[in-house]
């Protein structure tokens, strides 16, 4: 039935974006994580896609995360001549996370979650409604 | 307009239920037993749909509690479940309330 297909493509799609909270969790919690010398890398930032799957169990296409990835971008370096991690130069590597981009990531997971509990509300009010019919 | 008068007759009413016994639930009027058209054995089947989706419910509920499972598989599995129980017991009483009314007919 459709309204229980709607149910369950809602649920998966708070599934994932549950998985992108973890990841902006994880980037969040290691936005200060060096490394212990200089040549080993500080924490570099996780980035996540999502696809559109055909679910073979439930025989119809839905969201999946697709991989979670590493952000390859510059890592920005510090001066800092005291801390174990820095170069001959003084300068540390730090964690290619920006605090702002990570909270915008965290807002719209939020929306879209909202937005997928909000689909199973109506989906569930409509089958309600339609039963209230026989009464 | 003319509307073509609608027939109050015990008579009328009982080829209605006839025609509605013989039509909409595919089954003569002489089946008894557990066929497949008959309702006792149609609302059966249902039940037995919304047990099983019930049983999947307390399932993920289960190893939701474990700390194993899915949070929206859990509230997805429920919320089927408890569809499938109020569509089938809506449905019961709508065609228990249709036997009564046949029953307490005056003939």
């Amino acid at each position: 039935m459709d309204i229980t297909k709607a149910l369950d493509i809602s649920a998966r799609g708070m599934d994932v974006q549950t998985t992108r909270l973890r990841v902006i969790a994880e980037n969040l919690a290691n936005q200060d994580t060096t490394g212990s010398d200089p040549r080993t890398e500080p924490y570099r930032r996780k980035t996540i896609t999502f696809a559109t799957e055909m679910d073979r169990a439930a025989g119809m296409p839905m969201v999946k995360v697709k991989k979670i990835g590493v952000d390859q971008s510059e890592l920005p370096r510090r001066y800092d001549p005291s801390h174990p991690a820095a170069d001959a130069q003084g300068y540390v590597r730090q964690p290619n996370v920006n605090a702002f981009v990570e909270m915008m990531d965290m807002r719209s997971a939020q929306r879209s979650y909202n937005a997928n509990v909000s689909v199973m509300q109506v989906a569930r009010g409509m089958l309600t409604r339609a039963i209230d019919l026989l009464k | 307009m003319a509307l073509a008068p609608i027939p109050i007759s015990s008579a009328a009413a009982a080829q209605a239920y006839r025609a509605v016994d013989s039509g909409a639930f595919g089954a003569a009027p002489t089946t008894t037993g557990a066929s497949a058209t008959d309702f006792g054995g149609a609302l059966a089947r249902a039940l037995q749909g919304a047990v099983d989706t019930g049983h999947t419910a307390d399932a993920q509920s289960a190893s939701a509690i474990a700390g194993g499972g899915n949070i929206t598989d859990v509230v997805a599995a429920v919320s089927k479940a408890e569809l499938a129980l109020q569509t089938t017991v809506t449905i019961r009483d709508r065609v228990v309330q249709a036997y009564q009314d046949i029953m307490r007919m005056p003939i």
